[in-house]
């Protein structure tokens, strides 16, 4: 069974149809990657399933519960997490307490000595853990997008949920952290659903691509499948 | 008694809408709440007392000047204050409420607490529909009123200005792709708030004249008005100030006359209650 | 700063206050004391506006709640005071779980103009009700002890206070705390982390209505004469100065200004009534260019270590 799926999802803003009628489905232990030329509804999808907004209609599945409208922080403690296109950090809080942050939400009876150890191998995971007295607010895009994402980990969630990490990295950067995903994945049991803009990284790491295309599910398949289907390609060279 | 009541509450009503215009200008455009709305309204009426009465010059252009100089106190306060706050909604809450005891002790160093009123701009009274007497003063207020509230309407509807400020209001970031310079935009319709401000000021202060804390309570109104109609909405801020001003003057002709502005407080939590997004408000993504 | 050294140090402060008004006449134990009442009041407005916020207007209101609650009970029923003023804070604290529950959903700017509405409705009853409250004359109320005496007072104050000042040290620096925090820095990723967000801004505001309050009720019976000062726009106006001048966001900060303003009060009203003019203009230039206060801006001129952009990947392998 699927660990997240999408039913009908529609979702309009005044009279502009952001989503019509997507069906997607993310199996357990899986990379899934979200892509689609700019304005394709990928962060829109994003934000219905993970509660940010309620879909217009259609409904969000996530391990066996309807959670269609549930607000973000009950979405959150079902085991889901996110990170967000324009980082967020808790800029007037140090690193550590911004996973910190996380943690005590999920484990609320857990001392505050179990809580920083937790949140301190998270950081570190990301490689920030000489950081962890730093203010976010001082980090660079780059350590603030690993640093959001060290902060999701810090829900110890089932489905990590990335919108965009790779901006502002280089091709030899955009190579470790498509690595550094894998090995992630592989060794925290998670499933990854992540959007990106560009398509050739996310080959590399996702097992299965759906694309969408203004506001519709344009095509489902294996990475090899999509870069070869002439509607992909005819999607993104008509940007 | 109820006829009475009731022109009074339209009167009053009129002057409650054309303050909460300008506070839902401003909320509309940049989600702002200007604590200080009252205060300029107070400064509007000191203008025109102190151009009219004490340097003896004609009312209609003592008011005019008093308007143009609120504006201009708005742009100020826009550039000096509110600017560096953006994206930061508390500051500006801070700050306005700042500026708003500061100016209240500057009237009272300046003009005392005592009362100061402008010339009336009309005599006697006139006979409503063979019903009763009304003041003269109290009828061309309400004709001002509406008139200002009028031009409102049509510069926001009809003008290029306005439709510019009805697109910002609903989706800045699209306004800013489309060209639309917002940082000049919002100096410009802060300023226009401060100055409706000073325009219900000019218009009212010859029949309730001001006092340097006589405007926390037409702030207070115009603010329940706004939540009432609908935070950003021109209509509702139409329709809330005169049902504020009715229920009020009724309020205080048939139950308390003590408890006056308790009415409007009561009319809020029923609004928070019932429909937290007001009358004509869009609920909230 | 450790946590052993920060108790010690407050430990020394504490010891030099409970010696501090030995020596002094009773005009400045007064001042003294009226300062202990706004160390309560900045410090809990400080929780709302410092650590979560939200501004509320009504600060003062929910300390004239207390002071009002308390000197009814005492002066119309007989009732002891301190079972009056714990009321009082009780009654702070639902009127604020009500107002709370009542506008947060909305949103912060709601709060701030539902507490301000309250507070002037507040005053309208008070000035209103002249049989319950004496209206603008003021109510008087008895004193907490047999023989009154001012240097009693001032210690039952500084408990007071250390005891408000414990809870909120406890609270900031427990889970609550960072969730607070989280809250005030970015709402919507607080949410995406799990933080019930409406949940904690009502409860803080709750816990900092309940202080206020308490303060209050304690200050009635201190002065001996509750009047619509104590819920009045100028004595909130005071309180948000005194944090905003002081550091909002600090733990000391608010202590700090409550001091440094109420003495310097003292001080401006021998050239006459200038002084909430003046702390007007003050504040209006730091919350303008020193958003953290005084406090802040010393911390930012301390130099802070550099840290060093070590050399890694971009991501490592976990």
């Amino acid at each position: 069974m699927a660990l997240l799926e999408g039913r009908k999802i529609s979702k309009s803003f005044g009279g502009v149809q952001a989503l019509s009628q997507v069906d997607f489905a993310v199996d357990p232990g899986t990379i899934v990657a979200l892509i689609g030329p700019n304005g394709a509804g990928k962060t829109t999808l994003f934000n219905a399933v993970a509660g940010a907004f309620k879909p217009s209609s259609g409904r969000v599945v996530f391990d066996g519960r309807d959670i269609t409208g549930q607000p973000a922080d009950t979405v959150c403690r079902l085991g889901m997490a996110r990170t967000f296109q324009v980082t967020r950090p808790f800029a007037a809080m140090t690193c550590l307490e911004n996973i910190m942050v996380a943690a005590i939400n999920r484990y609320p009876q857990k001392p505050r000595s179990f809580i920083e150890g937790f949140a301190r191998e998270k950081l570190s995971l990301v490689g920030l853990a000489d950081m962890e007295r730093l203010e976010a607010r001082h980090l660079n895009v780059v350590q603030k997008k690993r640093l959001e994402m060290a902060r999701a980990l810090g829900t110890d969630p089932k489905l990590l949920m990335l919108d965009e990490v790779l901006g502002g990295l280089n091709t030899q950067e955009i190579h470790q952290a498509v690595e550094f995903i894998r090995n992630l994945r592989d060794k925290l049991k998670l499933t990854v659903l992540w959007i990106e803009h560009v398509m050739g990284a996310v080959m590399q790491a996702a097992e299965r691509v759906i694309v969408l295309d203004q506001g519709k599910v344009l095509m489902v398949g294996t990475p090899h499948e999509v870069v070869n289907d002439p509607r992909v390609i005819q999607a993104y060279l008509g940007e | 008694m109820l006829a009475i009541s009731v022109m009074n509450g339209l009167v009053i009503g009129v002057i409650y809408a054309l303050a909460a215009l300008g506070v839902s200008l401003v909320v509309g455009i940049m989600n702002v709440v200007n604590f200080a709305h009252g205060e300029l309204y107070i400064l509007a009426g000191y203008f025109s007392y102190l151009f009219a009465s004490a340097l003896g010059m004609n009312f209609i252009a003592a008011m005019l000047i008093a308007l143009a100089l609120v504006f201009l106190l708005g742009i100020v306060i826009e550039v000096t204050l509110i600017r560096p706050t953006y994206g930061n909604d508390m500051y500006s809450l801070i700050l306005t409420f700042i500026l708003s005891i500061v100016l209240q002790n500057a009237y009272l160093l300046i003009f005392g607490p005592y009362p100061n009123k402008p010339p009336l701009w009309v005599k006697g009274a006139a006979d409503v529909f063979g019903l009763f007497l009304y003041g003269n003063q109290r009828l061309a207020a309400l004709i001002a009123g509406v008139a200002v509230i009028a031009v409102v309407f049509f510069i926001i509807k009809k003008t290029w200005f306005g439709r510019i400020i009805r697109a910002t209001s609903q989706d800045r970031e699209m306004a800013e792709l489309n060209g639309v310079d917002t940082t000049r935009l919002n100096m410009l319709s802060f300023g226009l708030g401060c100055a409706l401000a000073a325009a219900a000021g000019v218009i009212l202060t010859p029949v309730f004249p001001v006092t340097p804390t006589a405007g926390v309570p037409v702030a207070l109104t115009a603010f329940v008005v706004v939540v009432l109609g609908g935070m950003g909405s021109m209509w509702g801020c139409v329709v809330g100030g005169l049902l504020l001003g009715l229920v009020e003057n009724l309020g205080a002709a048939f139950i308390s006359t003590g408890y006056k502005n308790v009415f409007g407080f009561i009319i809020l939590i029923l609004v928070l209650l019932i429909r937290p997004s007001g009358l004509f408000g869009r609920a909230k993504v | 700063m450790t946590g052993k050294k920060a108790l010690l140090i407050s430990m020394l402060i504490l010891a030099g206050m409970c010696v501090l008004p030995l020596g002094l006449g009773i005009y400045p134990q007064h001042v003294l004391i009226v300062s202990l009442f706004y160390v309560m009041m900045a410090s809990s407005w400080n929780l709302l506006a410092g650590y979560t916020g939200q501004v509320s207007f009504g600060h003062a209101a929910m300390a004239g709640i207390g002071a009002y609650a308390s000197g009814i009970l005492a002066a119309k029923a007989g009732i002891n005071p301190w079972i009056g003023i714990c009321l009082g804070t009780v009654l702070a604290a639902l009127i604020g779980l009500g107002l709370g529950a009542l506008c947060l959903k909305m949103g912060g700017i709601y709060l701030s103009l539902t507490t301000l509405a309250f507070s002037q409705i507040l005053h309208i009853i008070i000035v209103n009700e002249y049989d319950l409250t004496r209206g603008t004359m003021g109510l008087q109320v008895p004193s907490l002890m047999a023989e009154y005496d001012k240097l009693v007072y001032y210690y039952i104050m500084l408990a007071a206070a250390v005891l408000i000042l414990s809870i909120l040290y406890r609270m900031i620096h427990s889970n609550l705390g960072l969730n607070f925090r989280a809250v005030q820095n970015d709402e919507l990723a607080a949410k995406s982390l799990g933080v019930r967000v409406l949940q904690v801004r009502v409860l803080a505001f709750t816990v900092a209505s309940a202080m206020a309050g308490f303060a209050g009720g304690l200050y009635g019976h201190y002065l001996l004469l509750v009047t619509p000062e104590i819920p009045s726009l100028d004595l909130q106006f005071y309180v948000l100065a005194m944090t905003v001048i002081g550091g909002m966001g600090s733990f000391i900060g608010p202590i700090i200004g409550a001091f440094a303003l109420n003495i310097l009060a003292e001080k401006i009203r021998d050239y006459g009534e200038y002084h909430v003019l003046v702390f007007g203009l003050i504040a209006l230039v730091v919350a303008r260019f020193a958003p953290n206060g005084l406090l802040g801006l010393w911390k930012k001129f301390k130099p802070i270590k550099p840290i060093q952009a070590v050399k890694q990947k971009a991501f490592p392998t976990p």
